[in-house]
């Protein structure tokens, strides 16, 4: 956490048993970290004195200060606010960690939210669990499901809050050493305000502001030419949360390329030796304990549940989302016209009539399976990756891991619609480099945050998070767009430039529909079949709309890449 | 101390010619200096500063700012030097300046300007006198010191919300701060609702939220004549018909979307998610409806003359403000509308449309009867008016406000009247609207009575109606003093002005800078002295306080007063608070507030302030921190609340008196202009009045050309100037040959004081 107060002389003072010292600006953190990952808290405390809290203090200037102030005010209030299941599920990995062994905590099945994530979360979970239960026993009682009153939502909505530190420092970290502070405070202030941390963390419940701080660390470090730092952090960070490894192979080829290989080519084995003994020392931290008690494919099976369908609940915005739409289209045309030649499914036209719930079985269209998806995205995530080999800068390096999430994002096997994330917090990060970023950034952004909003249905949320996203989209976009504005070069740019903007101005009618729809069709239709398969109509839309402009975006980002 | 000295000697010195030997030689780099530097800062008000160093440096450059003050000048003058360099000349202040140094409040009644543009009817409610004692520094000749730089930060003046309003001017967002300031403030109240309400989830009888949504319920399902008397045990409508009828348009809405919330007496206590959504929404609705646009509206009318960044941060001063919002949107209630009523009221006597400010104050009165609170001040002013305007006018003025006023209240009434309702129909809704038949006090309230309570049982002691005489006598006395300055500055005024003709009556009065500390006194009264006061009633006094210390500087007196009477009314409205449910939002309210209107109690240049705020603020945090630990002793349950009462009510009742005290200095200070400049109102004001006319009617005329940001007021002693859109509305007040001798300094090329003036020879006044 305040690894940057710490600085580079705390830090090679503790680079004990480091068998490697490649460059005295790389000493870099990695004995220490490697340490302290087994809990990101706690270890840090060492470090986390008195001192480096207020020489932190006095570096933040007044306009972190008072976003900081603001926006925690802004979280506070919303305490209250709607808690998805996903709030029992961390409330109940407290309890798992807390009153079990650790060889129990992959197996217990107490409830049907069972631990699934990595190591290190499962460590984080048992850290927090030691305050929890001193404030409140029943919060980690383990048979005390569904337990909600105020002492246990205030003290996980604070956890949330105060691990989201680590974001909001590495942030501050990213303005200073940055080549143009301004714009870079404003794209700071916008990851640090985004909206879909306020949906999905303080609102929803998960603890992606960590998450996140942790992978822009990493990517700060990357930064600052501390390459085995970043190598390590983003391992700690997959231990976190597996769900990081959509950005892995741009980690991979990024640190063989620039960090293990020489410009000229050649490779440097006291390098390679330093990032894999690292990466390998996080990995063993993190599961060893479970290697020795045998369980890792017990462990593994959590992890990598591969039974879900191809789509969530609610169709992500991705490729998917776009071909179950157009099958769907198509079924109907099939059934209007009443053409013979096509092979229609007919556990595909069920899967139809039961709107968006349960797996995606198409109709017209043959099926996808698992592999295929793994494909086409290795497929893609290969170009781009040659592109970053040959360009092995740090600009490269922060597009290809956006386009690498992007791309799992895109053509993944049930994604969840919170993973846009992955793909808008390093995009913002390249958002001002020019006009045609700027716009991409735009677009995704905007899609992005609003295919977040149906995580969010309560009258109250739905208020909070428009309002919401409208002034961050104001607060970031208008400012930024101004420093980088041109105007389109020639006349398809010029309609492009157009059409995105009329696309951008559909997104305020969609909402108006997703809002009166349900009142409409309750007004006028009452509890029939057909209004019961309509309700998921706002829904689809929402997913197909939102699908365009993240397609259309993707695309956009990919040519920009390839060309630069 | 030393500014006592300077007042005493501007005193003696009064007499002597204005605008002596004030010659300023406007550089070419000072616009652009003053843009970026912060004024007003002087040596002891060393706010937020880091570092000394950088405030050396600041505070020459302030010192820049002023210092074209070659030679001493008569402390009184100051005001109107500065005045006129800031604002008379209309042309806006650029806005550092105003964001920071105060201008001074127009004095003179000649300085308002005909009644179509927008931003001039100027009556700044900032203290006259406060602004130049506090800011106002010995000359000394140094014009040649350093030009701050632009990446000077100043912490002093540097709030969150003036850094905020700033920022957005920059970016070139100027026209969006009121509309983001708003759904900023919106985004807040929705989220304090997403608390607890009062009384949410305890049977039988819930709270508030309860007797507002029954009303609802009572009124859509009820004919008219039931409303007062339907089961009045249950939460029986006990306020007045404007609420009645606004819970009935609330009630057919909820009732067209879910019949359940609202259906008759099955639907008591009704509780959902749904319910609580819409009830929420009403409220945030009637608040966005009347309170927000009453904001602006005061905001751009009593600070039309101040810079539009300084009219962005009162507005946002204002529009969350944590008391209001905690007890309107966590506690639920619909204050914000009785307050934006009267808001209004004081926004459209302040552009000078009386008759439509008595409406609006009717309505506020007919939403809820805690309005009263302000009757004395607002009937008193309106009432030194008629006197100013003098016999024909103000027979005039009177006759028309009695009868908007008599009318309004008939409209209110009108279905518990004849022919609509026997006549003893008025009765139900009056008994219930004054309920002397309760007690002295309710619950813990931190006024005279229940604070002296703890030690002279007024109760075992006095009957219920000696009682009642009692606080009315006191409550009188309370406000006595505000009523009579009024009162009084209204025949002083009549008889300085007693000759002028064209006293136009949609301009106010020269007395308009009395009447916040009037409304302040008035309600403050009723609040310590009143009978049946309950602990949510302080947001009344609170209204005309917060108005004071949005438009007075965080070094005055006003501000950090204010900041900590409303902390204070916070804190006493603890109990009620702690018992909504509501403690995460009291913290996160006061937080947010204080630290964006960027107070520090540490840092208040009156020693006294600091110190009692100080104190003050150690009671609160000993009492809350007790609280949080220790249970009361079995044998005082309330122990904490009585506390909490005896530390609030010295506050509250020292509001009281600092009001009174800054009527008279208010008072004094636009009757100071009396004998001084009196013969020159007497026999330079109807001339300069004709023309003002004149001048008004022509306006009219003129298209507006200038931009919003630039007030296109009247020149009354200058024409050649009209043209250019400044004016100096104040020059009237002087002598012709001044007025003649400034016009020719200015056209000469020598501005008087500060390069505001410059601007206004520019043929195009910027608009920033």
């Amino acid at each position: 956490m305040s690894e940057h107060s710490a600085s580079p002389t705390s830090l090679s003072k503790r680079t004990t048993f480091s068998d490697t010292k490649p460059r005295p600006d790389i000493p870099s953190a990695v004995e220490q970290d490697t340490s302290d990952k087994a809990g990101d808290k706690g270890a840090n405390s060492k470090w986390l004195s008195w001192k480096t809290v207020r020489e932190w203090w006095s570096d933040i200037t007044p306009f972190e200060r008072d976003t900081l102030i603001a926006s925690t005010c802004l979280k506070l209030l919303l305490f209250p606010s709607y808690r998805s299941t996903d709030f029992e599920v961390h409330r109940n990995w407290l309890a798992i960690t807390h009153s079990l062994p650790i060889s129990r905590w992959y197996y217990d099945t107490t409830s049907e939210w069972t631990l699934d994530y990595p190591p290190f979360f499962a460590y984080f979970e048992k850290i927090m669990s030691i305050p929890a239960y001193f404030i409140d026993p029943k919060i980690v009682d383990l048979n005390n499901l569904n337990y909600d009153s105020w002492s246990v939502i205030a003290y996980q909505r604070t956890t949330v809050i105060i691990t989201e530190l680590v974001l909001t420092i590495v942030l501050q970290r990213f303005i200073r050493g940055a080549v143009d502070p301004t714009t870079q405070r404003l794209v700071s202030a916008s990851l640090f305000l985004h909206p879909g941390f306020i949906i999905v963390d303080h609102i929803h419940f998960q603890y992606n502001g960590f998450m996140f701080g942790i992978l822009l660390w990493s990517i700060l470090m990357a930064r600052n030419g501390n390459k085995l730092a970043s190598g390590l952090l983003f391992a700690v960070l997959l231990n976190f949360k597996h769900i990081y490894m959509y950005l892995a192979p741009a980690y991979f080829v990024y640190l063989l390329r620039a960090f293990c290989l020489s410009p000229s080519g050649e490779l440097l084995p006291t390098r390679f030796v330093a990032l894999a003994n690292t990466v390998i020392l996080v990995f063993l931290i993190s599961f060893g304990p479970f290697l020795l008690m045998g369980q890792l494919p017990q462990l593994l099976s959590r992890l990598f549940p591969f039974t879900r369908g191809l789509n969530h609940a609610y169709w992500a915005p991705n490729f998917w989302a776009l071909v179950t739409a157009a099958d769907r289209v198509l079924l109907q045309t099939v059934k209007q016209f009443g053409i013979q030649s096509f092979h229609v499914n007919a556990s595909g036209v069920v899967s139809t009539s039961r709107g968006l719930v349960g797996d995606t079985v198409f109709a017209v269209i043959p099926n996808v399976k698992p592999i295929h998806t793994f494909i086409i995205t290795i497929a893609f995530q290969t170009v781009y990756l040659i592109k970053l080999w040959r360009t092995p800068t740090y600009k490269s390096f922060v597009t290809a891991l956006t386009l690498c999430g992007y791309t799992s994002y895109m053509f993944g096997w049930h994604v969840h619609e919170k993973a846009i994330l992955l793909v808008l917090v390093p995009l913002s990060l390249v958002a001002v480099e020019n006009n045609a970023y700027f716009r991409t950034f735009t677009l995704a952004s905007v899609a992005g945050v609003f295919s977040l909003f149906p995580l969010l249905f309560t009258p109250a949320e739905t208020f909070i998070k428009i309002i919401y996203s409208l002034l961050w989209a104001f607060f970031v976009l208008n400012p930024l767009s101004k420093r980088v504005y041109e105007f389109p070069k020639s006349l398809p740019f010029v309609i492009l430039d157009m059409i995105e903007r009329w696309y951008l101005y559909g997104f305020a009618l969609l909402q108006a529909f997703v809002l009166l729809f349900p009142i409409v069709v309750s007004r006028l239709i009452d509890k029939s079949e057909e209004g019961f398969a309509l309700e998921f109509l706002p829904l689809m839309l929402t997913s197909v709309y939102c699908a365009v402009g993240l397609v259309w975006a993707f695309v956009r980002l990919s040519v920009l890449y390839l060309q630069s | 101390m030393a500014d006592i000295a300077r007042q005493s000697s501007a005193a003696s010195s009064s007499s002597q010619s204005r605008r002596s030997s004030r010659i300023t030689i406007p550089f070419p780099g000072q616009e652009h200096n003053t843009r970026y530097t912060e004024p007003g800062q002087r040596p002891g008000l060393s706010h937020t500063l880091r570092n000394s160093s950088s405030y050396e440096f600041r505070s020459n450059g302030s010192d820049t700012d002023q210092s074209d003050i070659v030679s001493p000048i008569p402390r009184r003058h100051l005001d109107l030097q500065r005045s006129e360099s800031q604002h008379w000349l209309g042309s806006p202040p650029l806005s550092p300046i105003s964001v920071n140094s105060r201008a001074i409040s127009p004095l003179s009644f000649a300085s308002t300007s005909p009644t179509r543009t927008r931003r001039k009817h100027t009556q700044s409610i900032t203290s006259l006198l406060e602004s130049d004692r506090e800011r106002w520094k010995p000359p000394l000749p140094t014009i040649q010191q350093g030009v701050p730089s632009r990446g000077e930060k100043n912490d002093l003046h540097n709030s969150p919300a003036r850094g905020w309003v700033r920022w957005m001017h920059r970016q070139g967002l100027k026209d969006w701060v009121i509309i983001i300031a708003i759904v900023l403030s919106v985004l807040v109240k929705w989220c304090i609702g997403l608390g607890s309400y009062s009384g949410q989830a305890t049977p039988p009888m819930f709270g508030d939220y309860e007797a507002q949504r029954h009303w609802l319920e009572l009124t859509v399902h009820l004919p008219i004549h039931q409303w007062y008397t339907y089961d009045l045990q249950y939460w029986g409508l006990d306020y007045p018909p404007l609420t009645a009828y606004i819970s009935w348009i609330c009630g057919i809405v909820g009732t067209w979307i879910n019949p359940e919330w609202l259906a008759l007496f099955k639907s008591r206590g009704y509780e959902s998610e749904a319910s609580k959504v819409f009830m929420r929404a009403t409220v945030l609705a009637w608040d966005t409806l009347i309170y927000v646009p009453a904001v602006v509206y005061f905001t751009r009318t009593w600070q039309g003359n101040r810079s539009s960044r300084t009219q962005h941060v009162a507005l946002l001063t204002l529009l969350l403000q944590p008391s209001l919002l905690i007890v309107d949107f966590g506690h639920f209630q619909y204050n914000s509308v009785m307050l934006g009523f009267t808001l209004l009221a004081l926004g459209c006597f302040g552009a000078g449309h009386d008759a439509l400010g008595a409406f609006c104050f009717v309505q506020s009165l007919g939403f809820k009867q805690m309005a009263l609170y302000y009757a004395p001040a607002i009937g008193s002013y309106l009432l030194a008016k008629c006197i100013y305007l003098g016999s024909k006018e103000g027979a005039q003025l009177f006759t028309r406000l009695g009868v908007v006023t008599a009318a309004s209240f008939i409209l209110l009434f009108l279905p518990w009247l004849p022919p609509f309702a026997p006549f003893s129909a008025i009765l139900d809704p009056i008994s219930r609207i004054f309920p002397f038949s309760r007690g002295l006090f309710e619950d813990k309230v931190a006024n005279f009575w229940c604070a002296s309570n703890v030690v002279f049982k007024w109760r075992i002691w006095f009957s219920r109606e000696i009682l009642v005489k009692f606080s009315a006598a006191l409550t009188a006395i309370g406000f006595a003093p505000s009523v009579f300055g009024l009162l009084y500055n209204g025949f002083k005024f009549s008889k300085a002005a007693s000759n002028t003709e064209g006293k136009a009556s949609p301009s106010p009065s020269p007395i308009l800078p009395l009447l916040p500390y009037a409304l302040l006194g008035s309600s403050m009264s009723f609040f310590l002295f009143s009978f049946q006061v309950h602990e949510k009633t302080v947001l009344v006094p609170l209204l005309p306080l917060t108005l004071l210390l949005s438009s007075s500087s965080n070094d005055s007196f006003t501000f950090q007063l204010g900041v900590l009477v409303n902390n204070v009314a916070m804190f006493s409205m603890w109990p009620l608070l702690k018992r909504d449910g509501l403690g995460l939002q009291y913290f996160v309210l006061l937080l947010l507030w204080n630290r964006m209107v960027g107070y520090s109690p540490f840092h208040a240049s009156s020693a006294f302030l600091r110190f009692g705020a100080l104190a003050v603020y150690a009671a609160c945090i000993v009492l809350h921190t007790a609280e949080a630990i220790l249970p009361p002793p079995a044998r005082l349950p309330d122990l904490y609340p009585v506390l909490n009462v005896l530390v609030c009510t010295p506050v509250f009742a020292f509001t009281w008196l600092w009001s009174i005290k800054r009527g008279v200095e208010v008072s004094w200070a636009l009757g100071g202009l009396g004998p001084a400049s009196g013969s020159s109102l007497q026999d330079v004001t109807p001339a300069a009045k004709s023309k003002t006319s004149k001048q008004q009617t022509a306006s009219f005329s003129r298209p507006r050309i200038q931009s919003d940001a630039t007030p296109a007021t009247t020149s009354l002693s200058s024409p050649v100037l009209d043209g250019n859109g400044s004016a100096s509305g104040f020059s009237s007040a002087l002598s012709d040959r001044q007025a003649a001798r400034a016009l020719k300094t200015r056209s000469l090329g020598y501005s008087s004081g500060r390069p505001s003036s410059l601007r206004t020879m520019s043929p195009a006044p910027e608009a920033h």
